[in-house]
């Protein structure tokens, strides 16, 4: 069975440490619940645009790890970011792509190519150092202390069933600019 | 009559400005991480070619290309949280292409995003408005619809627009642009 996506980030929050993330689509309302801090900033407005939030913070700051909560329909709107990513090589970003098959905050239609779309590969293909399937959360949990030192890029895939809510069921929560400029505060006073 | 502007007047202008920039983040505390002054931020756009065949050589500026546009606005934001100076480069049917992560970025994210857009098959004896081709006729118009000032460089004179915009763009906190009239020499 398809691990849940908030226990997955439930496991991700515990060891984070300092990281700043970047959660967009159905990962928004949980991690605004489970790290309710401003060390966050979530991909609103702009789907697909995950990915190259997290590089451009992780570039910026070398100094901090970035984790990056991504979607699979999400990703297939700017693929070519993995390209991007992998030239631009930030050794502390980790991608944690949240593979549901399914475009959710719509009814959950499938995903062009559904679930067979095998973007470990792809992103191996593109240029990352490493990346890899993650299925259930106990595993999940036992490689994330290794898997938040390692040399990145690095991409993980996680098998997950749907969140239980979705920004359209769960609309709160801080805006996207008000975000952006607690961050930066968070950032350029550290 | 419009002319061409050469690479070198560009970097160096953009060089300048991001000095300033890093200056005003220290005023700010913020502390520099890296030994460049900013990024450039590219999607190469065959207008501004010997702009980019420059920066090949050039350490004080660090280009990353992007894929696309929408990641370049997305990749500037995350920089702008860091603390970073950067000028995006792109076309203007990259203009066109992004127009979503423009309005989500830099308009609704206030995230001051300066661009250098280049207007490629632009006729050197015509305002762009009133080019033939689509693409030139509607980036201002479409920059007006959006309220993103703009500036054409016209001539060498008119690098002094690149600092002016990018300074215009921090003090907005929103985007700003500078086209480039002509093909870069």
């Amino acid at each position: 069975m398809a691990m849940k996506p908030e226990d997955a980030l439930r496991a991700i929050a515990r060891e984070r440490g300092d990281a700043v993330c970047v959660p967009t689509m159905t990962t928004g309302p949980a991690w605004r619940t489970i790290a309710p801090d401003d060390l966050s900033v979530g991909c609103v407005g702009f789907m697909g645009g995950a990915s190259s939030l997290g590089l451009g913070l992780a570039l910026a700051r070398p100094d901090r790890r970035v984790l990056v909560f991504d979607g699979d329909g999400s990703l297939l709107m700017q693929l070519g970011s993995l390209a991007t990513v992998a030239g631009a090589a930030p050794r502390n970003l980790v991608h944690f792509l949240f593979k549901n098959g399914v475009y959710h905050t719509s009814g959950a239609q499938e995903i062009p190519g559904g679930g067979g779309v095998d973007f470990v590969q792809m992103a191996r293909g593109a240029g990352y150092r490493a990346a890899y399937t993650i299925a259930d959360v106990g595993e999940l949990e036992r490689r994330l202390p290794s898997l938040l030192r390692e040399e990145g890029p690095i991409l993980v895939e996680l098998h997950t069933g749907l969140a239980d809510k979705t920004p359209m069921t769960d609309r709160g929560g801080v805006p996207f600019p008000e975000q952006v400029e607690r961050l930066r505060g968070r950032l350029i006073a550290s | 009559m419009p002319e061409s502007i050469p690479a070198p007047l560009i970097i160096d202008t953009l060089k300048d400005t991001f000095r300033e920039a890093r200056a005003a983040l220290a005023a700010e505390g913020v502390r520099t991480r890296h030994e460049h002054l900013g990024w450039i931020l590219s999607v190469p756009d065959t207008h501004q070619k010997t702009v980019l065949a420059a920066l090949d050589k050039e350490r004080a500026l660090r280009v990353l290309t992007c894929s696309t546009e929408d990641e370049a606005n997305a990749i500037a934001a995350g920089l702008w949280m860091g603390g970073e100076p950067f000028a995006l480069m792109i076309q203007h049917a990259g203009l066109y292409a992004s127009v979503n992560t423009l309005r989500g970025v830099a308009m609704d994210g206030r995230v001051p995003i300066f661009y250098m857009i280049g207007l490629l098959q632009r006729e050197r004896d015509k305002e762009p408005r009133e080019s033939r081709h689509s693409m030139v006729r509607y980036c201002e118009p479409l920059l007006d619809l959006f309220g993103v000032p703009h500036a054409r460089l016209e001539g060498p004179d008119d690098v002094r627009f690149i600092p002016e915009y990018y300074r215009l763009a921090q003090k907005r906190r929103g985007p700003a642009a500078v086209l480039v009239g002509l093909e870069t020499a």
